[in-house]
Parts: C-alpha cells; structure tokens; sequence
C-alpha cells in the first residue's frame, strides 16, 4: 500500500499536508501523534470515510481515490467498536459476509473459525450490550478478521479500555498478529502501544509527518524535537545550549564532552540537548560527563526513581536505580555517555 | 433498628412519609378526575340513569344494544379502526420526511421548522381551515384541481361518502406529520454515525444500511409514534367535530364523536357510558399491544 502526497482540506484549512507513506505487504504500521494531528483523518481517507483534498492512495497496485469503501479490501475496528446492539455477536461478525457472496455454511465456518481464535465461543448468541468493553473489543476484532481484507485499519481500538485491560488486549493484538499475518495501519496517541505494536512508527504532528521509523529509529534517533519529547515512557530533558571544542555548555557553565569529531561541523552553534532520563546513570569514578547537582523531587516508583534535580542552574529529570537518593536535598551524582547525547538545531528544531 | 426512638424515629418512614407529602396533591387531582369519573362511569353503564330519574340496575342492558341494535356504534367502531390504521402511513411518510430533513440538504433546518410549525396550531383553528380549502365553491383544492384539468365539475370532498372520510384523516396528518417527525428525527440522531461507516466498510448497500440499521435502531422511537398515533385517533373530537361532526351520514362518525352526541345530545348519559367502556377497553389493548410490540420500551433509545 502506497500513499503519495495525501491531503486533506476541510474549509479552506489544510489538515494533512501531503503525507508519504510506502507499507510493504503484512507490515504493521502505527500512526501516533497527539490528538488532532491528523492520524484518525488519515485513516479514514484510506477507509475512504473521508474525502481525499490531493495526492493518490493506492491498496496493492490499484489507486483507490474513487473506489468505495466496501470495493476497497479494507477492515476497520473503529474506536468505541462500532457493534451493530440489535444484532448478536454472530450476527456481528457475519455481516459483512452477507454481502460479499459467501454461502451460509461458509459464513457459518468462518465465523467458528474466527471465534476459536478470539477465545469468543461462548458469546456468539448474545448482544453487545451484555458484553464486557474487552469482550467488544474482541468482537470488533473478530468482524475486521473475518473479511480476510487485504489491509486491516485501527482506529485507537484500545483506548476506552481501562488501563490493566488496555495492556493486555496489546499483548492479545500482538499474539493476534503472529497468526492473522496482515497488512495493519494502527492508529494510536500512546506512544507505548505505538513502541510495542509496530513494525514501523508513523510519528505524525499538526498534519505531518515528522519521522517514519522502526520504534529503536525513533526512540535512539528521533528526526526532530517534537519526536524526542513524544518517544519515551519519560519525558526527554531538552536545555538549551551551545557547542564549543568538541562539547556542549548549558546553564552557567556545565559541560558534556560529545562523542569525537561528529559535531565539529556545527562548533559554536546554539543547540537543544536532550537527554533521556533513563541515560542520566548513577556516576561512578571515572565516567564521563558527570553532573553533580541536588535532587528537588523524588519519586519512587518501584523498579526504578524519577528523581529531579537541579543542575548548573537548570532542572533535569534522571531515571535512577531505587534507593540512590531518597529524599529532596540530597546531593545528585549522575554521568551521561557522549553517545546518548542528541543535538537538535533550535531554529529547525531537527536532528543536528 | 433503633431501640426506642419509635416510628417516627426511622429514617425509612420519614423519608416515606416525605415522599407521600410530594406526591398527594397530583395522586389526589389524579384520584378526583380520572379513577374516580373512570369508576364511577363502569358503574354508570350498568345502570339506567338519566338527570331526571333515579338510577337502577339493568346489568348488561346497555352492551346488549350496543351489539345487536346499535348500527352507528359498529359503523363508529370501523371508522375508528380506518382512523387508527391511517397512522402507520403518516408515520412512513414522518420517517420519509425525517430522512430527507437528517440528510445534508441545502436548508434542511428550514424545511424542519416549516414540517413541524402545524402541530403547536389548535385542532379547531386547522380544522375550521381545511373546511374552508376543501369546499365546494370556493375552496382553494377544488380551484386547484379544476385549474389543472384533472376534475370537470367540483368535487364535495366533505359532503361526499367516500371522500369525508379520507379527507379529515389527510387533515389530521397535515397536522401532526411534524410531531411524528420530531419523534423519527430525534431516534435518526441518536443512531451512531459510526455504525453507518461500519456498514458502508462491511460492504453494505444504502438499502441494507436502512434496514439493518436505521430501522431496527429505530424500533422504540416509531412504536412511540403508533403508540401516540393509537392514542390520537381515539381522542380526534374536535377534529371531526368542526369539520363534519360526524356526517355526511354517520361517515366520519367515530366512537368519540357517537359518545359525544349520545350523552350531549340524545342526554343518554347512561349509554354513553357503556360506549366510554367498550372505547376505553380497545384503547387499553391497542395501547399494551403495540408496547409489547416494542419489547416494552416504546420512546426508550436504544444503547449497546
């Protein structure tokens, strides 16, 4: 599947600006972003709910700018699941078969089939009311499965699930994903569902796309800040700052040696330097790049301590091992490797 | 329980007590004008009674004639029924309206108010108007069908045995159509648009759309219509009262109308009252049936 150049305009106002995409066939794409950044629009112009302003979609080798939703081979679980509340969940999952030609043994068949593998049996004579939200949510599943469609489209299919039942039902799409082998287009704002999900991360933001990657390319080389801040279960620290003689300086004074001769291009240019809290380590003797500062807030959370401390005069947020420091006040010790240090150009806001 | 803070010490009974004193003034206006005249008429169309003599049994004597002697009761009754099954068609022709006013029309909010702005009209000031547009001289539909050639001579629509009839029903539904839609329309908006975008994913034609979805979504909202519109023909007095009142013969006379004339006119206040029953009783069965018809839950939006 293919998209080039897509646009969408709503009143004059363009809401996607020319997105190019290339999946390969049985990829997993995840579209993340924040809300209104134009993910759910996109895949709904690939459904073909929504209009396309410019450029051409193609499914396999055919452009399906024109072509109507149910010509087009794609599968959606939508949002809030979308179940017929008349019908039964067999009724449901049979639907779309109704239309498509198949023999009522047939349907019969695959709809078994399909609820053997969603674990459904028992639920097929009843209604999607007396359903639990995770049991929907398998249900609408088990209507995109049936179909056997060329592209299957998530349209934020976990997010009215209850945390616990959210990270179980990602681990079920993923063990899912193993046995249905199927072009996937997910759309998702929670950029841990997007990191354990995809194949590929489309990260998107005020209608374009600011990085396509696998989730190790975004997460160890995001493209620009707003990829930085995004990626990560922690926030990113960015700090303004200033490459001088093979390192950079921030607030009054402090300094990180950068990895040899890869900056030397940019010497004396004002950068962003982020740090993820999880590379700011407990500094052993010897380490580079130590900073020594006092902890303001402390934060156990269990495996690990979000600690923030106050450094040269600006605030960071280090990921620690539990224990290290328990209380505000005491003193910070941590090191940073050159090669966890990313340098953006604050006028661009992309990856130096 | 509390040991020795007495009745009144509960907190359930001053609570009931609470909720008795909320209620009692509508229980008691309820009490007054509708069980106690409701009981007092079955008890009435048992007796012979009229302002001048006194009141004595006579059993099923009323009912009796009803049946067997009475042919305006029978021809009243079918009127009635004719009246009662005219509504699904005002109801289809509700949902047709609803649909085009839902979908993205130029104006469709326009359109809306126009459809629904009859039905706040007095039934007497819209009957007292489609007498004058159906008349025979000077009526605007007998100058309307005469101008366009499709009559030769003018047509008595409400003097006419067959045409009375028809023509107070299409007046009644000029005016209520707007209501039945208000009703179909607020169902049509309830139904997630999502399930429409599923559908039309799944491979659904607009026809299978409509009938797998739109209808059976709409089920509570369109049996709250036949509901109302059972309720409406029983009770379209003023209707047939300004327009006909009953005539030409007995061919618009419906059971309302013959109590009515019964009672007001003929002063058999007693056999009236026998009719009350018999019109009471239908209603009642209509009225359970088509709720049960609904799954019990006639008005009610259907959730998932």
């Amino acid at each position: 599947m293919s998209l080039r150049q897509v646009r969408k305009t709503y009143d004059a106002q363009e809401i996607v600006h020319g997105v190019d995409l290339e999946v390969a066939d049985q990829e997993f794409v995840v579209l993340v972003g924040p809300s209104g950044c134009g993910k759910s629009t996109l895949l709904r112009m690939i459904a073909g709910l929504e209009e396309i302003s410019g450029g051409e979609i193609a499914i396999g080798e055919r452009t399906v700018n024109e072509v109507d939703p149910k010509d087009r081979d794609v599968a959606m679980v939508f949002q809030d699941y979308a179940l017929y509340p008349h019908l039964t969940v067999f009724q449901n999952i049979a639907f779309s078969l109704q239309y498509r030609n198949v023999g009522k043994a047939e349907i019969a068949r695959r709809v078994a089939e399909v609820a053997a593998i969603l674990d459904i049996e028992p639920l097929l004579e009843r209604k999607p009311r007396q359903l639990s939200g995770g049991q929907r949510q398998r249900v609408a599943m088990g209507r995109a499965i049936v179909r056997e469609p060329k592209v299957f489209l998530f349209d934020e299919p976990l997010s009215n699930l209850d945390a616990k039942l959210r990270v179980q039902m990602r681990t079920e799409i993923k063990k899912l994903r193993e046995r249905v082998r199927t072009t996937a287009i997910y759309v998702t704002h929670d950029q841990v569902e997007a990191m354990t999900l995809a194949d590929r991360i489309v990260l998107m933001h005020n209608g374009q796309v600011e990085q396509i990657g696998t989730p190790e390319d975004v997460y160890d080389e995001p493209a620009t800040l707003f990829v930085a801040g995004f990626v990560g279960t922690s926030a990113m620290n960015l700090i303004q700052g200033r490459i001088e003689g093979g390192a950079v300086i921030f607030g009054d004074g402090a300094r990180l040696v950068l990895p040899p001769s890869r900056y030397d291009a940019h010497a004396g240019k004002a950068v962003t330097i982020g740090l993820r809290p999880e590379h700011l380590h407990w500094a052993k003797d010897g380490d580079p790049n130590p900073l020594v500062g006092v902890a303001r807030v402390v934060e156990p959370l269990g495996s690990d301590t979000l600690v923030v401390f106050d450094v040269a005069g600006c605030e960071l947020q280090a990921r620690l091992p539990p224990r290290v420091v328990r209380h505000a006040g005491e003193a910070v010790r941590v090191a940073v490797a050159p090669e966890s240090i990313h340098l953006f150009d604050p006028a661009t806001e992309r990856r130096l | 329980m509390t040991a020795g803070k007495g009745w009144w010490g509960q907190r359930r009974n001053r609570q009931l007590t609470l909720i008795a004193c909320f209620l009692l003034p509508s229980l008691a206006i309820f009490f007054l004008y509708r069980i106690l005249p409701l009981g007092w008429n079955v008890i009435l169309s048992f007796e012979s009674w009229s302002p001048l003599k006194p009141a004595a049994w006579v059993g099923f004597e009323h009912y009796v004639e009803m049946w067997s002697y009475d042919d305006v009761f029978w021809v009243s009754l079918w009127n009635t029924l004719i009246f009662i099954a005219a509504s699904p068609l005002v109801i289809a022709a509700a949902l047709g309206v609803a649909l085009l006013v839902n979908s993205d029309l130029r104006g469709a909010s326009v359109y809306r108010t126009i459809v629904f702005l009859s039905y706040p009209l007095m039934t007497v000031a819209v009957g007292i108007i489609w007498r004058w547009m159906y008349d025979e001289r000077g009526g605007i539909i007998n100058y309307a069908l005469r101008a366009s050639g499709l009559v030769d001579g003018p047509v008595g629509f409400l003097q006419s045995f067959d045409w009375a009839l028809p023509s107070v029903i299409f007046a009644g539904v000029w005016q209520t159509i707007g209501f039945y839609m208000i009703i179909l329309l607020t169902g049509l908006q309830s139904i997630p648009q999502n399930l429409y975008e599923a559908a039309r994913i799944d491979g659904a034609p607009a026809y299978a759309r409509f009938f797998r979805i739109t209808l059976p979504m709409l089920r509570p909202s369109i049996f709250l219509c036949v509901v109302v519109g059972i309720l409406n023909s029983f009770t379209s007095f003023d209707l047939v009262y300004i327009m006909t009142n009953g005539g030409p013969g007995h061919a618009t006379e419906l059971l309302i109308t013959h109590i009515y004339k019964s009672a007001f006119e003929q002063t058999k206040f007693d056999y009236a009252a026998a009719l009350t029953v018999v019109q009471f009783g239908l209603l009642l069965l209509l009225t359970y049936a088509a709720n049960k018809a609904a799954g019990g839950n006639a008005g009610a939006v259907e959730q998932d």
